[in-house]
């Protein structure tokens, strides 16, 4: 049984809301899985994703034809199954159109691909506005808010009348919740430029014993504990293969 | 063993239970060992160990992420000194949740850090309750009861308590007995160096001129502290026999 090739889109129309962040625990988090994948970083032309994972990432300039048919045209001639899209901030409504455009949607109606959206927001209520722009792109089973507390900020803003009618168009649509992780850790996992496992087992990016800090370390795993459990429980590998999840 | 150091933590879930003075206690036995020890007080406000000590105490602050950082990248350090952390019972919680988040006791031994726990339960259940969930909790650590004679047995329904029972059962202890409350006192004089007390013998013009009851206090805290400076040795004893390598029969003593 062949699987069908699957695009996951991790996108958000605003800056700082951890977008990239989310994506690196993901690649994290497949490969843990022993899923392969390949990563486009849209952050063109420096990138801020490749940093991280470069053998497996490519910068990209998702504006330009070439680049859409780069990761588009490959969907079908890759070994990998699995592409990952790290939107630039403010790009998810143009890359969805653009993905409209070029005809994605209508094959993944068709069965032809699987499509994934993991939409981060913030605790604003134009998180909710973005998430009514992005509606019309999406089915609840493939859709998925990443409320990212980065700021440790309150996601009560949300009135519960206000919300309902945001989500009226997508039952049920699942929400995961993607803990705040402390200042000091983030900053030396970031300084270190290597995946989040990585650097919890005190390693360099050439796997060489590393010196970062026991505690720094112990939190960075705590939180990335947490965030597995949130992809184990949406069950997002048998998503990726194709496999019906039911509720 | 060379190389090998312990990293030895002085807790317990409620305050005045004699943390402090165990602690200061074991940082004289390794002192009259020829040792230096590393000592953190983990009390900002009283820190009562860094008058004691000045040069080689570090007063943390557990809430604040960096003193953390000091703390548990200093304890898991391969180092021939020996720490010990006086564990204030207002950071209880928060050091051991730290302990098993960062997987210390295991980064720990890796580098040749026995980690022992010294729990001093008290009168109350909640007490007991809590040691026997810290020992489970941590089964890869050397983990020591401490009978603090001075807080005196608890109520018979403490007593007839499973988690009062599983404690009392356990094998490695240490007692510290009691000591007359005037001689606690003298205790607190910060410039008293409990292990130049036990090293310096008490010499026949001394003891003619010190009344009667003073030569005894002095007796009485010599015996009390050998006490605990046996008890102590006997517990590093029982953490290294447990690291000790199984003989090798080629180096049998036949023939």
């Amino acid at each position: 049984m062949s699987v069908k090739p699957v695009v996951l889109l991790v996108g958000a129309d605003k800056g700082g809301v951890g977008k990239t962040t989310i994506t690196r625990t993901l690649l994290d988090y497949l490969a843990t899985r022993g899923v392969p994948v390949r990563a486009f970083d849209t952050e063109y032309p420096r990138g801020t994703l490749k940093r991280f994972h470069p053998d497996i990432t490519e910068i990209v300039d998702i504006t330009t034809a070439a680049d859409q048919i780069k990761i588009l045209d490959t969907l079908t001639t890759s070994e990998v199954k699995v592409s990952v899209v790290d939107v630039r901030a403010g790009a998810l409504l143009d890359t969805l159109k653009t993905f409209t455009d070029v005809g994605f949607f209508d094959l993944v109606r068709e069965g032809e691909f699987n499509f994934i959206l993991f939409h981060v927001i913030g605790p604003s209520v134009a998180s909710l506005e973005e998430i009514a722009e992005v509606m019309p792109y999406t089915r609840s089973d493939h859709y998925f808010v990443m409320k990212n507390f980065i700021n440790e900020t309150s996601f009560f803003d949300w009135q519960p009348e206000i919300q309902k009618g945001y989500f009226k168009l997508v039952k049920d649509a699942e929400e995961l919740t993607i803990p705040k992780l402390n200042e000091m850790a983030y900053e030396q996992a970031e300084l270190a430029g290597i995946p989040f496992s990585t650097f919890v087992a005190n390693k360099n990016a050439q796997g060489q014993n590393a010196n970062y800090s026991l505690v720094l370390r112990g939190y960075v795993r705590t939180w990335l504990a947490q965030i597995t459990a949130e992809y184990d429980r949406i069950r997002l590998v048998d998503r990726l293969a194709g496999k019906n999840v039911s509720a | 063993m060379a190389d090998l150091s312990y990293a030895i933590i002085v807790a317990s879930l409620h305050g005045r239970t004699g943390k402090t003075l165990l602690a200061r206690v074991i940082a004289e036995y390794f002192m009259l060992s020829g040792e230096m020890p590393y000592i953190f007080d983990t009390d900002p406000v009283d820190h009562r160990l860094l008058t004691l000590f000045p040069h080689t105490t570090r007063v943390v602050d557990l809430p604040q992420v960096p003193h953390q950082m000091t703390l548990f990248d200093t304890l898991a350090k391969a180092s021939r000194e020996s720490r010990i952390v006086d564990l204030t019972h207002r950071s209880f919680g928060q050091f051991f949740d730290l302990m098993r988040q960062t997987d210390f006791i295991a980064e720990a031994r890796a580098r040749g850090v026995e980690p022992v726990i010294l729990y001093i339960p008290d009168r109350r259940r909640d007490s007991f309750e809590a040691g026997v969930a810290l020992g489970q909790r941590f089964p890869d650590s050397a983990f020591v009861v401490v009978e603090n004679a001075f807080l005196g047995e608890p109520r018979d329904s403490v007593r007839s308590g499973d988690a009062y029972r599983a404690l009392k059962a356990h094998d490695l202890r240490l007692l510290v007995p009691t000591l007359a409350p005037d001689i606690t006192e003298a205790l607190d004089e910060p410039s008293l160096s409990l292990s130049e007390f036990m090293r310096r013998p008490l010499s026949h013009g001394d003891a003619e001129r010190l009344p009667e009851y003073l030569r005894r206090a002095r007796a009485e805290l010599r015996t009390w502290l050998l006490a605990i400076f046996q008890g102590v040795h006997r517990i590093t004893l029982a953490v290294d026999g447990d690291l000790a390598p199984v003989a090798d029969p080629r180096y049998s003593s036949a023939g």
